[in-house]
């Protein structure tokens, strides 16, 4: 509301204007009525209330001209009681889009389907029901092919007591929709509604929508579909403000890699060759110590320190990413999928550890399992009997406190009590974190395979739980349409991410763990930022819920896809989306960038692994956009963009993951032919 | 109540604003003990219940979609309704589809869902159903290097509509290839751009098709065309089911047909028949394989089948040999073949049918040809018995006369004469029920000659019996059991078991290929047909093999032998083969030569001692995947224990 008045007030509004002048002229007809039907006394308490000279009275004209002027005031007046006021409203608004230059029809022609929400409603509320389902059906296949889910659930509403319960009316009611647009549409609505005085419509748009202007040229078909389809239309101007530290965090000085590097592969290796290596590796760690400007502090959040067991775990991974394959256009991954048999009891998530060497799956039947895929099987710790004898001294000692025999190909961990959503490794594998439907989200120790803790907040089943790369946090999202960011050591999370319009259905920590992104039913991405617990990016354009997002390695883009089957790349910086990956035919339910970030791989229910030039994208991105200037915004949607489709034979995919030497790793159940 | 909500589930799916019909409610309330619900109850309730079953399904959906299935089931909805704090439906759980039942009477219209009475202690003393087999982790490559390997576990390259299209634009084809094939767009548009430019303001080309083979499709073609023609029985079957099943055969395809149509043309003249049959089995695998489209191919194919059914002479004692079952096969294929890939264009049908009557009218024809003719014309159907047979009964009955009671009487030709009685006791009764010939011995003796009088006792006989009973094993041989037929001829062929072929598990991943194989010294005749296939033109055919016309009187089988050795000896490889094939109708000749004959001599001639360690290196494709997977540091599962491989398998059948 603030909003509006602020942009009312220095654009000294006409439509406030107009309503003023309006109401006088209802004064003026309603004593007209009064006097006509020789109410003088009710007419005179009325000019004196509202202070009215005999003299501004309109000297009674003809019979004829006057009760036209009557019946119109009234119209106005209980416009809600006159149910098919609407339909013409609506049919004149169109109309004059219609009528508009092009360069503005399409911008203004956004503003049909709000209107059309709120008439709805609107004659809803007033218990006009059949007027409101002949609306509806006469007007409701003008909307774009998207919002049918949303029609649909509109349609169901047909009485005032349905309003009442449902999230979606709620929200329709309370918030605005917004709406971006360009200084001279604005303009263009803004004296089309006056000069027809449309009080009616003027109320609503000052109501219910609120309309962000832009200075610029008005944008173009293109350009307003990549960025609808939100809940609540675009994201407003000043949403994505905020600045975003999208940098990775400075690595630890880790010494030791340089030297063990030497020792390892010299001595196999022979004399030529660790002196290449040492001149490869150098600019990588360089790199990494160089201070980015768009890095946050180290200390912005605490972190937990590294232990021993973590820098060894570091420098492997260092020594892997050393060997990793480079992939682009011309040297696309190989794919080792990994097929689930005999699935009757249906897998519902999957998670791949980052040094892939584990796969976690979660059930419809409220398992979890895990299962090894290296050589080494799991193995549990020995019971606190056995625990007495070892030696607690001895170098080996976390390799006796295992215990050998209960060595198993996987694990399975029960405790939950409805089918799990989502299962998600620490970072250093020692725990799990999982999600279901009852409600709670489970942490399971991998050490003794055991719950450790059951985090109890989340009403309503949760759909995603992910922990942070750098461990000890993880976020959360659910039906509950929160957000919350946990940490292992509390039983209550330590942040709430309160603002989606509708479940969240998945969340993902940014690389740099500063930063919690979630997607939504309300098909918006927020991100969040963990120290202050604000919102900092808003970013719409999906079609249909969101259900996979994944960070590229470098932290500065996101891509996400759901269930409109569009996978969208954006960039952080300033919140706008980047590229439209569109191919996939059925919902996409995981996306991974490889990790030098030059592809990206997704894949879903059509059974395919699609893999995106992603290196092409960055040098495409136009580094002259404006987030400022919407019109100047261009997304990259080209076709060759796709460099692979790999299908299984009846097999969605539900997990891609790139291990540290860039193989890609895929896997899902094989799907019943029935 | 659990009906009521499937049923709106429909509802709201035909139409947004469509609501519970008021009538439906009634009757609820009536099941309820609530008669005469008033009109203004009703539709506020049909109001409510439609919007509360709309906002519960819609949040069921969230459920599925999380879980990761396209269906809503009913423990979505169970869930979806504790989330409204609604205590779930209990004894709900289907994982079908619950049908819905109509019924009317009355002046009503009833939806239900039927719910049987079931007697508990049936339930209970019922033996426990089957605990469902453990979940398990398969591994396997989904691509190397941006191409997808042509194994089991993915899904054939080219689908059948795909090769449909290659047969009218080769560019299809391409596609395929390079969907599947390395994908480096750089050369690629540089070589269009080369092709493209003289061909703009030319015609357009169609683009040539190579069918290159990879060391494991070639190491594959070997091991299949081995066991196809080889002695081993059990390895039969297990090709022939490979064959008959594995998608991605498409690439490999031109060198089977090839395969059966150059083996076809040397076995007839060494009249090998249980060469003839194995390969006449291939053809019905290849038919029988959903993934293949074998229309681009049939000019190999029909002359071979067809070459089956009315050759002269098909094995080397006619006298005992059963080659009648061989052109029974062949003639069953050839209708096959005729069902799936006539149409107005190619118009095989017709042109085989006329080849048929050109053998059956002919004088000079054998009768054993005669005999393949008629029975591939009554296989296909009755109009064309109608049509082609029945005009020509005396003339054939004239010859079987003469074989039967002229001065010189031959045994063979007498057998034949037995053969085809059967042969027309079987097709025609129901043609000549339908023909209108008065039903007497006089009259059929003067319509069909000779003939007549036996075709007028099995007419009079099929009546009695369908008067005395409509008993169906009175006449097994009217019903045509394509399963069935197979097994007979395995019966036939000399050495073959004779237990029925239960294919026990598919080709490729069989242990068959990882045991060495000593190179099997076959029993006498195979043997020496495996050399003589390597060669496309053996020296002794005088020309062209033209299956109709110049088998008869060429080359005698005592010959063989000779034949060879030579052969064997001259078939250095790398020797490139010419072989042209005429088709029956004469009208293409096709001519095959180049890089697919490359491969051949090593492929071909899979029991020449020198190839012998070849065979003993092979590893089929699975294995040396599986390697390589090792070395990338993972494991790969596959499951451990047979049962589960081949409940997939049994899964990724459609």
């Amino acid at each position: 509301m603030a909003d509006v008045n602020k942009m009312e007030s220095h654009t000294s509004s006409p439509a406030k204007l107009l309503s003023y002048a309006d109401k006088d002229q209802t004064l003026m007809t309603v004593l007209q009525y009064l006097r006509e039907n020789n109410l003088e006394e009710t007419a005179a308490v009325l000019r004196k209330e509202a202070k009215l000279s005999d003299s501004n009275l309109p000297a009674p004209t003809t019979q004829s001209q006057s009760s036209s002027a009557v019946s119109h005031a009234l119209a106005a007046y209980k416009s809600s009681d006159d149910p098919s006021i609407y339909d013409d409203v609506y049919s004149d608004l169109k109309a004059f889009i219609d009528s508009c230059l092009d360069v503005h029809k399409v911008e203004l022609s956004t503003i049909l389907y709000p209107v059309f929400i709120h008439m709805y409603l609107e004659l809803i509320y007033n218990n006009h029901g059949q007027h409101a389902f002949q609306f509806f059906q006469r007007f409701s296949r003008d909307q774009e092919k998207y919002h049918e889910p949303d029609l649909a659930r509109l349609a169901a509403v047909q009485r005032r007591e349905h309003m009442e319960n449902d999230q979606m009316m709620e929200t329709f009611k309370s918030s605005r929709f917004v709406i971006r647009m360009s200084r001279d549409s604005y303009t263009h609505l803004k004296r089309h509604l006056q000069e027809r005085h449309m009080t009616l419509l003027i109320n609503m748009i000052q109501e219910h929508l609120f309309i962000d202007v832009f200075d610029g040229v008005p944008r173009n078909q293109d350009q307003i579909q990549a960025t609808s389809g939100a809940l609540l239309g675009d994201a407003e101007k000043e949403a994505n403000k905020a600045k975003v530290f999208y940098g990775l965090l400075k690595e630890p000085d880790l010494n030791v890699p340089l030297e063990d590097e030497d020792e390892g592969e010299g001595d196999g290796d022979g004399t030529g060759k660790p002196k290449k290596k040492k001149a490869k590796k150098d600019p990588l760690l360089m790199k990494k110590s160089k201070n980015d400007p768009n890095a946050p502090q180290p200390t912005r959040i605490p972190l937990p320190e590294l232990k021993d067991q973590d820098k060894i775990e570091k420098i492997s991974a260092f020594r892997e990413a050393l060997k990793r394959d480079k992939l682009n256009a011309e040297h696309l991954p190989s794919i080792c999928f990994y097929t689930f048999l005999n699935t009757s009891q249906g897998v519902t998530c999957v998670d791949f550890a980052d040094d892939s060497s584990m796969l976690a799956v979660g059930l419809q039947n409220s398992n979890i399992r895990v299962w090894s895929l290296v050589p080494k099987k799991l193995r549990s710790m020995k019971s606190a009997m056995e625990l007495e004898i070892i030696d607690k001294e001895a170098d080996d000692v976390l390799e006796r406190m295992m215990d050998d025999r209960s060595a198993t190909e996987f694990k399975i961990l029960t405790g939950h009590c409805g089918p799990v959503y989502a299962v998600s490794f620490s970072p250093d594998r020692s725990n799990l974190i999982s999600a279901s439907q009852d409600g709670t989200v489970r942490l399971w120790n991998l050490v003794t395979w055991t719950n450790i803790v059951c985090y109890k907040g989340h009403i309503y089943p949760v759909w995603d739980v992910k922990f942070s790369p750098h461990g000890h946090y993880f976020a959360s999202g659910g039906q509950d349409r929160t957000g919350r960011l946990w940490s292992v050591d509390h039983y209550q999370p330590v942040r709430f991410f309160v603002g989606h319009l509708s479940d969240v259905d998945c969340v993902q920590f940014h690389p740099n763990s500063n930063y919690v992104a979630t997607g939504s039913s309300d098909r918006t991405i927020r991100l969040w930022d963990v120290l202050s617990g604000n919102c900092v990016r808003i970013m719409t354009g999906h079609k249909g819920a969101i259900h996979c997002m994944s960070f590229s390695s470098d932290g500065k883009y996101l891509a996400s896809g759901g269930v409109d089957h569009l996978v969208i790349v954006w960039d952080i910086s300033n919140g706008t989306a980047v590229a439209h990956l569109t191919a996939h035919t059925g919902i996409v339910y995981t996306l991974c960038f490889s990790r030098d970030g030059t592809l990206l791989a997704t894949g879903g229910m059509d059974n395919s692994v699609r893999l995106w030039d992603l290196a092409r994208v960055m040098e495409e991105q136009d580094p002259e956009a404006d987030s400022n200037m919407p019109s100047s915004l261009n997304v990259n949607s080209n076709p060759a963009l796709l460099l692979g489709t790999y299908y299984t034979k009846s097999t969605p995919v539900l997990g891609l993951h790139f291990t540290r030497r860039n193989l890609l790793m895929g896997c899902g159940p094989l799907a019943m032919q029935s | 109540m659990a009906g009521k909500d499937k049923d709106h589930t429909k509802d709201s799916k035909v139409a947004a604003g469509s609501n519970i019909p008021h009538e439906s409610i009634r009757a609820y309330g009536e099941s309820v003990g609530i008669a005469n619900l008033p009109d203004e109850a009703t539709s506020f309730l049909s109001e409510q219940v439609t919007y509360c079953l709309k906002i519960v399904l819609q949040n069921a959906v969230k459920h599925a979609h999380h879980a990761k299935r396209t269906k809503v089931s009913t423990a979505d909805f169970d869930m979806a309704l504790q989330a409204k704090n609604v205590e779930p439906l209990y004894g709900m759980q289907s994982k079908d589809h619950i049908p819905f039942r109509f019924a009317s009477g009355g002046g009503r219209e009833l939806h239900f869902t039927e719910e049987k009475e079931m007697d508990l202690s049936e339930v209970i003393n019922s033996s426990l159903p089957k605990i469902p087999p453990e979940i398990s982790l398969k591994a396997h490559w989904l691509s190397c290097q941006g191409t997808q390997p042509a194994i089991p576990e993915n899904p054939p390259a080219a689908s059948k509509e795909s090769q449909k299209k290659e047969i009218l634009d080769t560019n299809v084809k391409t596609m395929i290839d390079r969907g599947h094939k390395t994908q480096k767009p750089g050369s690629d548009s540089i070589s269009r751009l080369k092709r493209k430019r003289p061909n703009s303001d030319m015609v357009k080309l169609k683009d040539l098709t190579t069918h290159e083979l990879s060391v494991e499709q070639q190491y594959f073609y070997k091991e299949i065309t081995e066991a196809c023609v080889g002695p081993d029985e059990t390895k039969r079957s297990e090709a022939l089911n490979s064959l008959a099943t594995d998608p991605g055969l498409h690439q490999m395809l031109p060198r089977f047909i090839m395969f059966v149509a150059e083996g076809v043309k040397i076995n007839v003249v060494q009249n090998n028949l249980a060469l003839l049959i194995y390969l006449m089995r291939m053809v019905k695998s290849l038919l029988d394989n959903q993934t293949l489209y074998l229309e681009k191919y049939l000019h190999g194919l029909i002359p071979a089948v067809v070459t089956c059914v009315v050759s002269r002479q098909l094995c080397l004692r006619p006298e005992s040999d059963n080659h009648w079952a061989l052109r029974d096969f062949a003639a069953r294929l050839i209708a096959t073949i005729c069902k799936h890939f006539h149409s107005n264009h190619n118009n095989i049908q017709s042109r085989v049918t006329m080849m048929y009557v050109n053998a059956l009218t002919q004088e000079r024809r054998a009768l054993a040809a005669q005999y393949g003719a008629l029975s591939g014309l009554g296989e296909l159907g009755s109009e064309v018995i109608k049509t082609c047979i029945l005009p020509h009964l005396r003339l054939v009955g004239d010859r079987m006369r003469a074989a039967t009671e002229g001065p010189i009487i031959n045994t063979v030709d007498k057998i034949a004469c037995e053969h085809i009685k059967k042969q027309l006791t079987k097709y025609l009764p129901s043609v000549l029920k339908a023909s209108g010939v008065a039903e007497t011995v006089e009259a059929y003796t003067e319509t069909y000659g000779y003939l007549g009088p036996v075709l007028f006792n099995c007419i009079q006989k099929e009546r009695q019996v369908s008067v005395l009973s409509t008993a169906a094993p009175s006449r097994p041989t009217l019903q045509i059991h394509p399963g069935g037929r197979p097994q007979q001829i395995l019966l036939q062929q000399p050495g073959g078991t004779s237990t029925p072929l239960t294919p026990s598990s598919t080709f490729f991943p069989s242990s068959g290929g990882q045991t060495p194989r000593t190179p099997s010294t076959p029993s006498g005749a195979s043997g020496q047909q495996k050399f003589v296939i390597v060669t496309s033109q053996p020296r002794s055919l005088p020309g062209p093999v033209s299956e109709l016309s110049s088998i008869a009187g060429s080359g005698s089988s005592s010959s063989a032998p000779t034949i060879v050795k030579l052969v064997s000896s001259a078939s250095a490889p790398g020797m490139g083969t010419t072989s042209t094939i005429q088709s029956n109708s004469g009208q293409k000749i096709v001519v095959i030569q180049g890089s697919s004959i490359k491969q051949e001599p090593s492929l071909l001639q899979p029991s020449t001692p020198t190839m012998g360690g070849s065979i003993v290196t092979t590893s089929s494709l699975p294995q040396a995947v599986l390697s390589t997977s090792h070395e990338l540091g993972m494991k790969s599962m596959f499951p451990s224990q047979p049962g589960s491989i081949s409940l997939v398998k049994k899964e990724e059948r459609p």
